[in-house]
């Protein structure tokens, strides 16, 4: 919606071409020999060894995992693998080619079915990382743990041949769940990753990489670093929601026509189509997809679509050349691009798949053009290697693996982690819980000095207290608010952190659809704060990948009900990445996501609960400016995936409880902290979100009218949560209410009550009661008093299930009688 | 404007009053002075008058209900005014259905739950112990319960069907005087109630005051059978019933007999008898007095007697306040007369009488009446020609003396048998407090008292 991008009628409606032109789409058009590529001084025929050398590691490894899976054993060497397995036998020429033009600035992420890919992008690297740096990465990695073990047998004195070691141990151990893998066992096959490779992170979620990777090339971009980022995703992943938001997101018009300097210009991310005919069992061309070729898609998101191509994948050079093209184009922003790489995997989707959806005859064929025999055929023929060096190359790599494979099975060098016995080890891995003022070490790019700022000057002439001098309510123009103080901390994050970026929909010129970022657009530059498509799944994704490429994020979810359309990034991707890595990663990702009200059942559904049953997600719920600002902080210095709810109800709002108002300078409240807001002696109200307005509302009453005094606590955090307030409160009360607006079955809300009655079950003078809103769609805000809880509830149930309140006449049915037959029809 | 005339509150111990009969009713005019209804407690009946002038407006209860003291029983104002919101609740009535023990609902306000100023009093949550075994208590009721050495048996519960909550615990508890670590400790036991205000210092119940709790067994009986009928025990009843129990249950009883030459208590007996015929005397001495008089003497010997065995420690009392045993209509009544070493023979004579009569009118005042009250209880049976009994202690005293007919025995009289008068004394004591050599020495000292008393009058 920028203003300076004029929707001039007289073009929309009378426009001078009158039918879309779609760019042509090359298929398989290479057709170079060896010795042509050799004449063009293309590769050395060393290179072109080495090329063979990688696919037979690969195809040698996959072997090896094929058989232990399939007959418990390798070269007689008997193992049991009960994990996962997708192997790529016959994808080989795809990975190589793919890796070859790659440096270990150049990232590539990947999928379940990727341990061609890692092998080859891991087998390049070493190929073309200087000894000295090699042996570096070897000897710091896992403080020289994977290192000692991999080369304990090598006497060769080679970096080289050691790192190759080194990278098929890491890989098999990484596999078996040994420490010594390369993600501590934690990652495991389908998603082993190493970094210093440039290998990020496989994605056993179809698609999962679609929108990651767009967001390391993201990173890459608005933080000015080298390489490219090339996402392999398979044929299957192209029917994928989050893959095609991923691609709407690094299609977005706006880097080419707002990004400013050296920011314009398109995102270096590479879509990399491992085009091997199977979605699983479904046959993606004439049964499960409708696009002939991945490559089409190209076609439906942006003029140049995509660049896309489709190469073949069982020439190795074929592949390289179309990667070599692709990445001059992504280095000259003209990205992003796509490659469609025809090949054909000989296994089955796992050792389990009795492959009943293709014919014998299929795979004869597929196996007689098979990519590793054709190659050696055509390095034979063009005289560059003669049959028995390409046996010896064979036998080299046999031996490399067998040798892996001894020392990854062995328990003693390659173990396990005991998780029974130290039984904390793997929950003190979910948060990185880190404190840092910046992920920089640029300086932070800004428009105009903070004090400039119209948003900051308005804000600096604001009362930050409810009451002014006199006790006297402030007025909504002169009070600061909600808004002001997540807004603090977000501005003042800018000034620090260079890396800091936020988007989502409508974050730039409307400020956030709720006016939070009002102000921002004033002093930040496009590529750190931007409007996103309508696309939550890439909104999350890119920021993943943004925050695991080291980059601080904010990325927005304008209403809490859309979280569903970004389920698999927030709970399949955002709260994994940092324990699977082996905390090789960190997720310094917050996410703001507004809670509504008044807009009905898709638009005022609180799921702070969804979010607190997902282990990894750090999930945070203020109600107030002071704690708003304090939480937000907090959330930025750390390097968690932090789910930051804001209530639409409670943006107007001012400070109420802390003496002296919101602080003007920067403060933490460190997060899993609940704060009593009213002390009390004959009840606990524990509160979620905006019900604790409600909560003081009914804890006025219960005064007024039976003397009875509520202790009023606001949770704050929901993960972490510290329970000590709540337990010498209720020690002190012995009865305590629950309550939040999230639909109360199934709510974090019964979570705290039922830890509450094991923690304090001496004390209690009635069960815990859990007050949450009806078990049915939000109705109409005129309706809304019926759905969400009310002060009148809390009487209730005070009433009904702890102590009768005399002559107390209840507004809500609280009996036990209606909670079992409401239970009994599922409302 | 309207008054609201309350159920008085007649002595510490006194819980609640039965309305004997309503004089008045509604409708009628009352004037300053008039008798509005007759009331008695468990020992004695009042009558109250009205302090104020106007009409009947309103009777909450009727004959014969058991009424908890302070609690509203009627209106008197001008017609038309409003009354309803005088109106007890029903759970006052149900409250005082149950069988009493503790004391003194007055406490209330303020202790209960935190619900302050809302006439939680008048709403009559439960103090009186009651039985209910099996009811639900919350975990904070029954831990608060153990603190302050309260039964939650013997509350009733105020919260959602019927549970125990704390505020229940904590009216029970301050229905009942701090209790000292044994106190607490047997109570949480359970099996034994607090008679609401102990002998230890500002009230405090120790262990020794505590009593069996004997809950009634009546609750889903049915009342007739084809051989018997079911009739439920008075107040007046349940109360003796408690207390002879409670002494049973809770100290080492037993008794020692013998007996004593009663010829100088005849000769004395003879001689008041004439003086009172003549006029010398207004008051007729008895042989119970003469022997009271003896064991009064007696007893300033054997403090250790003379005393109250408080499980722990003993109360030794350096006066003798005895106890007198009074069978009456209603049943046993033991009033006791304070200072009684301080009379002389008319005195103590004049004030037995006084005791016997006012228990038998019911006029007595209901805290002479207190165990707590005598510290020795002599019981004379022998007018009705028991011989021996083994008396049973009003605890926590440590002893009573039962005092038997006279019969002619045979003696050594100069070297030849004669048949001699003699009084039978059973001295039940407790051992607890009193080993069998004291008990035997004090006996024998009563007996030689009463042989060798010597009066003028």
């Amino acid at each position: 919606m920028p203003k300076s991008l004029y929707i001039d009628p007289n073009e929309v409606l009378r426009p001078k071409e009158h039918e879309i032109k779609f760019p042509e789409i090359p298929v398989m058009q290479y057709a170079k020999t060896v010795k042509e590529e050799l004449k063009e001084g293309n590769f050395t025929p060393e290179d072109l060894k080495h090329i063979y050398r990688d696919m037979a590691v690969i195809r040698e490894f996959e072997t090896m995992l094929n058989l232990v899976k399939t007959t418990g054993a390798y070269n007689g060497v008997a193992y049991n693998n009960p994990g996962p397995a997708h192997l790529s036998a016959g994808q080989e020429a795809a990975a190589v080619g793919m890796a070859y033009n790659l440096t270990t600035d150049d990232f590539i992420f990947g999928s379940h079915r990727s341990h061609g890919e890692i092998l080859a992008k891991g087998l390049r690297s070493i190929e073309i990382l200087p000894e000295a740096e090699l042996k570096k990465v070897m000897e710091e990695f896992w403080g020289g743990a994977t290192l000692a073990v991999a080369g304990k047998d090598y006497k060769g004195g080679n970096t080289k041949e050691l790192g190759i070691r080194f990278l098929v141990y890491g890989a098999i151990a990484e596999i078996f769940a040994r420490t010594t893998g390369f993600n501590k066992g934690l990652g495991g096959s389908m998603h082993t990753f190493f970094t210093p490779f440039g290998i990020y992170p496989n994605n056993a979620i179809v698609g999962g990489s679609g929108s990651i990777a767009v967001g390391a090339a993201l990173y890459k971009k608005v933080n000015r670093k080298k390489g490219i980022v090339v996402a392999n995703l398979g044929d299957g992943a192209m029917a994928r929601g989050p893959v095609l938001e991923g691609m709407t997101f690094a299609s977005m018009d706006q880097y080419k026509t707002l990004w400013e300097g050296d920011m314009k210009g398109g995102l270096p991310i590479l879509i990399s189509v491992m085009d091997n005919q199977y979605a699983m069992g479904g046959q993606t061309r004439g049964e499960t997809m409708g696009y002939t070729y991945p490559a089409r898609l190209g076609a439906g998101f942006n003029p140049e679509a995509w660049h896309a191509e489709r190469v073949d994948g069982y020439n190795p050079l074929a592949v390289i050349d179309a990667f070599r093209r692709k990445k001059a184009l992504l280095e000259k922003k003209e990205g992003p691009a796509l490659i469609d790489v025809v090949t054909y995997r000989y296994s089955g989707h796992s050792p389990s798949d009795q492959s009943s959806y293709r014919t014998k005859e299929e795979m004869e064929a597929w196996q007689a053009e098979d990519c590793i025999l054709g190659y050696g055929r055509k390095l034979v023929e063009a005289g560059v290697a003669t049959q028995e060096e390409l046996d010896a190359i064979q036998a080299y790599v046999k031996d490399v693996i067998f040798e892996m494979y001894k020392l990854a099975i062995d328990e003693t060098l390659s173990p396990r982690m005991d998780l029974v016995k130290d039984n904390e080890l793997l929950g003190e891995m979910m948060f990185s819980n880190s404190s840092v003022d910046s992920l920089g070490d640029a300086k932070p790019e800004v428009n105009h000095p903070m004090e400039e700022n119209p948003r900051v000057k308005q804000i600096a002439g604001k009362t930050r207290f409810y009451l002014d001098k006199d006790g006297k309510p402030v007025s909504s123009m002169k009070m600061y608010n909600f808004r002001d103080g997540v807004f603090e901390a977000i501005v003042d994050r800018f000034y620090k952190d260079s890396t800091l970026v936020a988007y989502g929909e409508e974050n730039r010129e409307w400020g956030g659809a709720f006016a939070v970022y009002r102000g921002l657009t004033e002093a930040l530059p496009y590529h750190r704060l931007f409007n996103s498509p309508i696309a939550e799944a890439a909104i999350i994704g890119t920021a993943i990948g943004y925050a695991m490429c080291g980059g601080r994020v904010i990325p927005e979810i304008m209403y809490c009900d859309f979280l569903g359309c970004c389920g698999d990034e927030i709970f399949n991707q955002l709260p994994k990445w940092q324990a699977m890595s082996g905390n090789i990663l960190k997720m310094p990702v917050v996410v703001r996501v507004s809670v509504g009200s008044k807009y009905g059942a898709q638009h005022s559904q609180d799921w702070t609960s969804l979010c607190t049953h997902i282990p990894g997600l750090k999930v945070v719920f203020p109600v107030t400016p002071y704690d708003a600002k304090g939480l937000m902080n907090s959330a930025l210095q750390g390097t968690d995936p932090v789910i930051f709810f804001e209530s639409q109800r409670l943006y107007g709002v001012g400070e109420q409880f802390h003496e002296g108002g919101v602080p003007e300078g920067y403060y933490e409240i460190p997060l899993g902290e609940p704060d009593v807001k009213r002390e009390g002696k004959d009840v606990t109200f524990l509160t979620i979100g905006a019900t604790l307005y409600r909560a003081l509302k009914a804890a006025d009453e219960l005064k007024e009218k039976y003397g009875l005094e509520a202790e009023v606590i606001d949770a704050r955090t929901l993960v972490p949560f510290n329970y000590e307030k709540v337990i010498a409160s209720v020690k002190k009360t012995g009865r305590i209410i629950i309550a939040g607006d999230a639909s109360a079955r199934g709510s974090y809300l019964n979570d705290l009550a039922a830890n509450i009655t094991e923690l304090c079950f001496d004390y209690l003078d009635a069960a815990p009661a859990v007050l949450g809103s009806r078990n049915w769609i939000t109705p109409s805000h005129e309706l809304e008093e019926a759905f969400f809880p009310q002060p009148g509830w809390f009487l209730d149930a005070i009433h009904e299930k702890m102590m009768p309140l005399p002559g107390y006449v209840p507004v809500s049915n609280q009996t036990a009688a209606q909670q079992i037959l409401r239970a009994k029809k599922g409302i | 404007m309207a008054h609201v005339i309350i159920m008085p509150k007649q002595g510490q111990s006194v819980e609640s009053c039965i309305v004997s009969e309503f004089k008045k009713k509604v409708g009628d005019s009352v004037k300053v002075g008039d008798v509005l209804f007759g009331y008695e407690t468990d020992k004695a009946t009042f009558e109250e008058e009205s302090q104020v002038e106007g009409t009947v407006l309103a009777i909450f209860w009727a004959d014969g209900d058991e009424i908890p003291v302070l609690q509203n029983v009627m209106v008197i104002g001008e017609p038309g005014e409003s009354f309803a919101e005088f109106a007890p609740s029903k759970a006052a009535s149900d409250a005082a259905a149950g069988p009493s023990e503790a004391s003194g609902t007055s406490d209330q306000e303020g202790a209960a739950g935190g619900v302050g100023g809302t006439g939680r009093d008048a709403e009559g949550v439960p103090f009186a112990a009651v039985e209910n075994k099996g009811a639900p208590v919350s975990p904070r009721a029954r831990r608060l319960a153990v603190q302050k050495g309260v039964n939650p048996e013997q509350v009733a519960g105020s919260g959602p069907g019927g549970r125990i909550i704390e505020r229940d615990v904590l009216a029970a508890a301050a229905a009942q005087g701090p209790l000292t670590g044994l106190a607490k400790a047997r109570m949480a036991e359970g099996g034994v109630v607090s008679p609401g205000f102990g002998s230890g210092l500002a009230g405090a119940v120790k262990g020794s005051d505590l009593k069996v709790w004997e809950p009634a067994h009546t609750d889903g009986l049915p009342g007739e059978g084809t051989d018997y009928e079911l009739v439920k025990l008075s107040n007046m009843r349940k109360l003796i019933a408690r207390s002879m129990y409670n002494s049973l249950q809770n100290s080492a009883q037993l008794t020692h007999m013998l007996g004593a030459d009663a010829r100088q208590v005849q000769a004395l007996r003879k001689k008041a008898k004439k003086a009172l015929e003549e006029g010398r005397l207004d008051v007729n001495i008895t042989i119970n007095d003469f022997v009271c008089f003896a064991v009064i003497k007696a007893l300033q010997a054997f403090p250790n007697v003379n005393s109250h065995c408080l499980g722990d420690a003993m109360r030794l009392f350096s006066c003798v306040n005895l106890g007198l045993a009074v069978d009456t209509e209603r049943g046993l009544m033991v009033p006791a007369v304070a200072h009684a070493d301080q009379m002389d023979i008319v005195t103590l004579s004049r004030s037995l009488k006084k005791v016997a009569d006012d228990s038998k009118k019911g006029s007595i005042n209901p805290d002479l009446l207190s165990p707590e009250a005598a510290s020795f209880t002599v019981s004379n049976l022998g007018g009705f020609g028991v011989e021996w009994f083994t008396p049973i202690i009003n605890l926590p005293q440590s002893g009573i003396l039962g005092v038997g007919t006279i019969v002619p025995r045979p003696k050594l009289v100069d070297g030849e048998y004669k048949f001699v008068p003699y009084m039978a004394l059973s001295f039940t004591y407790d051992h607890r407090s009193i080993d069998g050599g004291e008990a035997t020495r004090f006996l024998k000292k009563v007996a030689e008292e009463i042989e060798n008393l010597d009066l003028d009058f």
